[in-house]
């Protein structure tokens, strides 16, 4: 068991100007499940590796356990790897590949084969030793990956993308034994996904990253009820947060034709920021189907049987504006539906160009 | 966002040290490269640095008068000499003939293994037979069994087919009976890269073409011609490489007979197959090396070409 | 790289289907018909060979008894086999000696500049040997090396090396980077990691590429002769040698060849498909 910290550590790549993770600072937690999330080619793999040892760090340190391992080897690390095709040895059987790491550290025969069962055990492997990966279904072949690292009870595990290669169902329950299994073991654990929905179900905490830059890090109901900007905001959240520009009238903003209702201490930052343009961003359940001041036209009603998503264009700014309302299922609406709208809820306020979010982050 | 790690000044910046173990590492990985790569520049390199001054010397190593360096004039010579002139055209005739024929050959006879059919590996296994066969053998069995005038099974059809006096292919026909035998052993050779290449397409992409309503010609000229292209390529520049060294094939088919001394052959008859004049058969090998380096450099940027990843 | 054939196209039909493989059949056969002839002739007596061409006779052995009995003064079958063999197995030992870790190092996390350096084995390759026979003649002769089969070993193995490399490399480069990272993270050292993870995967190509260098060092008669004609000399020059044009020799030499060609057509049935797989792939990859 371990604890992980990442001290300002950055990764340029030779012949690339910009960090492919720029200084980024993290302290995991012992027994932690931190996900690391963010869109493609925003540094997750590279902060991974960069942790694994398998990339240089060119700024910074890393330490484990308050242990700088910055210039350690990989293989001297004690850190176990599971990767998004798996990197199963195809020559070896099942139980050779569970059992390679513990070959390699020179533990006795009988010692390799009851720690390899153990894990089989756990991973319900056991009728499958002595197979080869290429004889095991998708899932199988993504167990194996798992017990090759839980048999060496290492101090960290990583995982990089472990289910994006399972049909969506797969995923969905291997998500849920993964996140039992990690709480089992209690063995610090950093997972990369890029898909959000993953990183809010299975993470205690998640750090979003974009352009190699931390953006937030936090548990996933602060990320996505206070997320930190703009980016964070947009990203975190499934339909996505409704962001309508809006320029600013003196100190006051405008959603469609009425003044938005800000707090005590958004209007504060408002009144000293000297930004002319700002994003409004309210979630889906934030808006309100129950009668109000602003008329939308619906265009798309999605379905999903408790509640549905209805997708409306609004007059704002001099413009339609496409906006998403969550109404309550037993609501029915269809195209063409002329809907009145209210906010019911919180609102975040950002700068538009900067991101930057306005007031203090409610607890 | 509490953890995340507060007022850090000072971040350690290891570019140095970086660069250090990279440097240190890139050494580590160049090494196992240093054996072959130095093996080869000794025993390919020295030889040719030492045919350019034997080039620019008169050396006969026969009549016994001392080396003596005579700078150019050995290359003059040379592009007075008709049977140079010769030789290069024979060079350019039997490899480019030869190549492109065992492409166009080996093209056809991949497409037609690609299908499924009765015996398919076993005939596959027919046809790359003769690339494996050594080379004066291939030529000796088909100067002798299959085109001698007397004896040769090609002449014994054509009399039964009413043909009364033989041909003499050997010596009517010189450069072509060479190619053929190189196009008969080179053909398997093209075959089974041009298979390679029809084995590695995209199913999806030829059952989406075949939605789409093409028919199996457009089929293969617009997708699987374009797809084959870097093997096409492939073949044509390996293909390149030997054939233009041919010199087994003309020692035992024609000896050098009546036009079909290629400039490897010509080389050869010009010093240790005879004539002893070392400076200027070097000064022969030295335009035989630039001829082949411009051919080579197209080569080699086809091969950059297939190199882009 | 699909290993299954195509197939016929959808709805194309059966007769033509069948027309094709009957096409593939006939041009496969007249393909190997001087082969087989070659095989056929070399069971006959002379005169059956040299008379009007037969399918049916008695097969005899009495030409390759007479080829492989050892004359007096003139090279024996046995020892051109045993010279070949010598040469070939040493050169190709060699060959994969020098070629296996360059491979490794141009395809696993490859060096720097790894395009220039193979460009650089792959364009030692357009040095037509003719054009260099004659500085390694003298620099044989000087070195004492003429007619010794230590030349022929050093020279085969300069000849096969650029090849070895280029398809070791295509097949090197298939070790997907992440088992590599795999058994690092695994704690293996680099011996465990070559030897358990690599290896295995990597050992049909080697197997193909030294059959491939196999094939070109046997069947090699240009350097063989020139630099090598009297002591030491291979079995492509016996070939050329060991049958008397005088008379009726047609069948003896039908023999000589045979016996001459039979170990590389084995070698290549035995590894055709990767052998054009490594040709093929590094070249794509
Ligand atoms: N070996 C490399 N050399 C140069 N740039 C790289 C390399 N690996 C990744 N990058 C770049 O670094 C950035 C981050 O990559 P990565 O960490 O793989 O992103 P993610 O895993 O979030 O998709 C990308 O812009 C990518 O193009
Ligand atoms: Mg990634």
């Amino acid at each position: 068991m371990a604890t992980v910290t990442y001290d300002s550590a950055s990764r340029i790549y030779p012949g690339t100007e910009k960090p492919a993770v720029n200084e980024l600072k993290l302290d995991i937690g012992d027994g932690e499940l931190l996900v690391l999330v963010g869109p493609s080619g925003s540094g997750k793999s590279t902060a991974l590796r960069m942790l694994a040892g398998l990339e240089f760090v060119d700024k910074g340190s890393i330490l484990i356990d308050d242990r700088d391992v910055t210039l350690t080897p990989p293989q001297d690390r004690d850190i176990a790897m599971v990767f998004q095709n798996y990197a199963l040895y195809p020559n070896m059987t099942v139980a050779g590949n569970m059992g390679f790491a513990l070959k390699q550290q020179g533990v006795s025969k009988e010692e390799r084969a009851k720690r390899v069962m153990e894990a089989a055990k756990i991973l319900d492997l056991e009728e499958y030793l002595d197979r080869k990966p290429k004889n095991l279904s998708g899932g199988q072949r993504q167990r194996v990956a798992m017990g090759r690292a839980i048999v060496r009870s290492p101090q960290v595990f990583l995982m990089d993308e472990p289910l994006s290669n399972l049909d969506a169902k797969l995923r969905v329950s291997t998500r849920t034994q993964l996140v039992d299994l990690q709480a089992r073991l209690g063995v610090t654990t950093v997972y990369v996904t890029h898909d959000q929905v993953e990183a809010m179900t299975m993470g205690h905490r998640v750090a979003v990253l974009d352009h190699g830059v931390l953006q937030q890090v936090d548990t996933p109901r602060r990320l996505y009820s206070a997320p930190a900007n703009l980016f964070v905001a947009g990203f975190i959240g499934s339909p996505a947060m409704n962001l309508i520009e809006a320029d600013r009238s003196g100190d006051e903003l405008h959603f469609g034709s009425s003044v938005v209702a800000l707090p005590a201490d958004v209007q504060a930052d408002l009144k000293a920021s000297s930004a002319t343009r700002f994003v409004i961003g309210i979630r889906p359940e934030h808006l309100s189907n129950a009668g109000g001041g602003l008329n939308s036209n619906v265009t798309v009603v999605e379905e999903l049987g408790s509640d549905a998503f209805v997708h409306a264009t609004i007059q704002h700014g001099g413009g339609d504006v496409t906006i998403v309302v969550r109404i309550d299922g037993e609501t029915t609406v269809s195209r063409g539906d002329n809907m009145p709208i209210s906010i019911d809820g919180p609102v975040h306020i950002f700068e538009a160009d900067s991101g930057k979010r306005l007031g203090t982050p409610p607890e | 966002m509490t953890d995340v790690v507060q007022d850090q000044s000072v971040i350690v910046d290891r570019s140095d040290e970086v660069e250090r173990i990279a440097k240190k590492e890139a050494w580590r990985r160049r090494l196992p490269i240093l054996p072959a790569l130095l093996f080869t520049i000794i025993v390919t390199q020295i030889p040719f640095a030492l045919s350019v001054f034997y080039s620019l010397t008169d050396w006969n190593i026969v009549s016994g008068v001392d080396r003596e360096f005579i700078g150019f004039g050995n290359y003059g010579e040379l592009f007075g000499s008709s049977l140079f002139r010769q030789a290069a055209w024979t060079t350019v005739v039997m490899t480019t003939a030869s190549v492109l024929l065992s492409v166009f050959f080996g093209t056809l006879i991949a497409i037609l293994l690609d299908r499924k059919f009765f015996g398919q590996g076993f005939v596959r296994t027919l046809l790359i037979t003769p690339f494996l066969i050594t080379p004066v053998v291939a030529g000796q069995t088909w100067s002798t069994s299959m085109l001698n005038p007397q004896f040769g099974v090609v002449n014994w059809l054509l009399e039964r087919l009413g043909k009364d006096d033989p041909i003499q292919f050997a010596g009517q026909f010189p450069t072509w009976t060479i190619v053929a035998v190189l196009v008969w052993q080179w053909t398997p050779f093209m075959m089974l890269i041009i298979l390679a290449g029809l084995q590695g397409q995209d199913p999806s992409v030829l059952e989406a073409a075949r939605v789409d309503g093409a028919n199996s010609r457009s089929i293969f000229f617009q997708i699987t011609l374009p797809q084959l292209r870097p093997f096409l390529e492939l073949g044509t520049l390996l293909g390149s490489i030997y054939l233009i060294q041919v010199f087994d094939h003309v020692e035992v088919i024609t000896g050098g007979g009546p036009g079909s001394t290629n400039l490897p052959y010509f080389v050869f008859q010009r010093s240790i197959g005879g004539g002893w004049e070392f400076g200027q058969a070097s000064a022969f090998s030295i335009v035989v090396v630039i001829a082949t380096i411009i051919f080579a450099t197209l080569g080699l940027r086809l091969l950059s070409s297939l190199l882009e990843e | 790289m699909a290993s299954s054939t195509t197939g016929p196209v959808v709805g194309e039909n059966k007769v033509s289907g069948f027309i094709f493989g009957v096409i593939a059949w006939i041009v496969g056969l007249m393909f190997f018909f001087p082969i087989f002839w070659l095989v056929l002739n070399s069971f006959k007596t002379e005169e059956a060979a040299n008379g009007d061409p037969v399918l049916f006779f008695t097969p005899t052995l009495e030409q390759y008894r007479e080829v492989t009995a050892s004359s007096t003064g003139l090279l024996s079958f046995g020892e051109a086999f045993f010279n070949s063999a010598w040469v070939v197995v040493v050169s190709t030992i060699i060959v994969m000696v020098l070629a296996i870790p360059a491979a490794y190092s141009l395809a696993i996390r490859p060096v720097e500049k790894w395009r220039d350096v193979l460009f650089f084995f792959i364009s030692t390759k357009f040095l037509p040997i003719a054009a260099a026979i004659l500085p390694l003649w003298i620099l044989a002769r000087d070195l004492g090396l003429l007619n010794t089969r230590l030349v022929l070993i050093i020279l085969y193995t300069a000849l096969n090396l650029p090849l070895a490399v280029w398809m070791l490399r295509s097949f090197f480069a298939e070790v997907p980077r992440e088992l590599i990272e795999a058994s690092q993270m695994d704690g293996a050292s680099l011996m465990s990691q070559i030897r358990s993870v690599i290896l295995p995967i990597v050992s049909p190509g080697i197997a193909a590429t030294a059959l491939l260098s196999f094939i070109f060092a046997w069947n090699e008669f240009f350097l063989a002769v020139q630099l090598n004609p009297v002591d030491g000399s291979t079995v492509p020059i016996w070939v050329t040698t060991a049958v008397t044009t005088r008379g009726l020799f047609l069948a003896k030499l039908s023999a000589a060849s045979t016996l001459a060609t039979l170990p590389v057509v084995l070698a290549g049935w035995a590894a055709q498909k990767r052998m054009i797989r490594g040709l093929a792939l590094g070249a794509i990859k």
